[in-house]
């Protein structure tokens, strides 16, 4: 190797250290963050991706079987129709009690004033495929149930299945 | 030197000089965002793909400054072909795992998405812009410098 080509790889030596000063310089604390093992996630990243963590409530809905919604309101539970007003009032599995997910902002305050927070609320809906279990689910964790499940096979399954419902059309 | 080597070497300078200012620029604005397409290729231990996040993008746009000025082009030259080689190294081994991430070569935060064949292809091409670029510096100086040599013989 002749001295002309050592000189051009020690200049290349020094941009790269100058490279370096520069971005550990600017970004220390990350460097430091990552090897003191703090997650990207605890870091002030993008606010927004922050914020929607924050905000996301700690419990999803359980999903839960067949079998054992029959065994959970044997124990005591609650069986919650999200369907609106007129499917609740057509067919609904027996004992269900109806939570309308479209109209959640007017019916959940005489619900939660009815309802102990810890009683196990068993949600339901249309069927797989139909997400307002689920969603009214999630509304129910965030007022502050403490054991909300999702029966996701929801009314054609319980029905199906030649369980007990109630409502005009039985 | 002629005319058309002349013209070739301030393009291919320019040309890989604007790819990596480019590419450090953005990748500075976003240095966790670049930390996570770094992890993405799952070679390094997790704290040094920050590491590697936080120093890389400056080394590239360093590297290309000094190529837009046409000052210590050689290094550069080094610099630049040196992390290309690495980053194809990356994306082979990307390749041979069957990892299907983004490159994440330039923007980390836009979406879109550069097949790791395709970015390999791309480096390749970067690299022979390199070689090119390092071969018609050397005839340039080489000139200059028996023109020089000319120059004394005449005084």
């Amino acid at each position: 190797m002749n001295d002309d080509f050592k000189r051009v790889l020690l200049e290349a030596c020094v941009l790269v250290a100058f490279g370096a000063l520069f971005g550990l310089t600017i970004n220390h604390q990350l460097v430091l963050d990552a090897f003191a093992g703090r997650l990207v996630s605890q870091r002030p990243v993008v606010d927004a991706e922050q914020e929607l963590q924050q905000e996301a409530p700690l419990a999803l809905p359980m999903p839960v079987l067949l079998e054992e919604v029959r065994q959970l309101v044997a124990d005591g539970g609650l069986i919650v129709d999200a369907r609106n007003p007129e499917l609740f009032a057509a067919g609904h599995i027996e004992g269900a009690v109806s939570l309308p997910l479209a109209d959640i902002d007017d019916v959940l305050s005489d619900f939660i004033s009815r309802i102990d927070k810890d009683r196990v609320i068993v949600t339901y809906c249309s069927g797989f495929g139909c997400p307002d279990s689920f969603d009214l689910g999630m509304r129910l964790i965030e007022e502050g149930y403490n054991d909300v499940r999702v029966f996701e096979g929801g009314y054609p399954e319980w029905r199906d299945a030649g369980f007990a419902v109630a409502g005009e059309d039985q | 030197m002629n005319r058309f080597q002349w013209f070739f070497y301030h393009l291919s300078r320019l040309f890989l000089a604007l790819v990596f200012v480019y590419a450090g620029a953005v990748k500075i604005q976003d240095v966790i965002a670049f930390a996570g397409h770094v992890a993405a290729y799952q070679i390094l231990p997790y704290a040094m793909n920050d590491l590697v996040a936080a120093i890389l993008p400056y080394v590239e746009f360093l590297a290309g400054v000094l190529l837009f000025l046409n000052v210590r082009v050689r290094p550069s030259l080094v610099v630049v072909g040196g992390m290309t080689l690495v980053f194809m190294a990356a994306l082979v081994s990307v390749l041979l795992r069957g990892l299907d991430i983004d490159c994440g070569c330039f923007d980390p935060a836009g979406g879109q998405d550069v097949s790791a064949g395709m970015a390999l292809l791309r480096d390749v091409g970067l690299m022979v812009l390199v070689v090119l670029t390092w071969v018609l510096r050397n005839r340039l100086t080489a000139g200059s410098a028996k023109r020089e040599a000319r120059d004394e013989e005449t005084f």
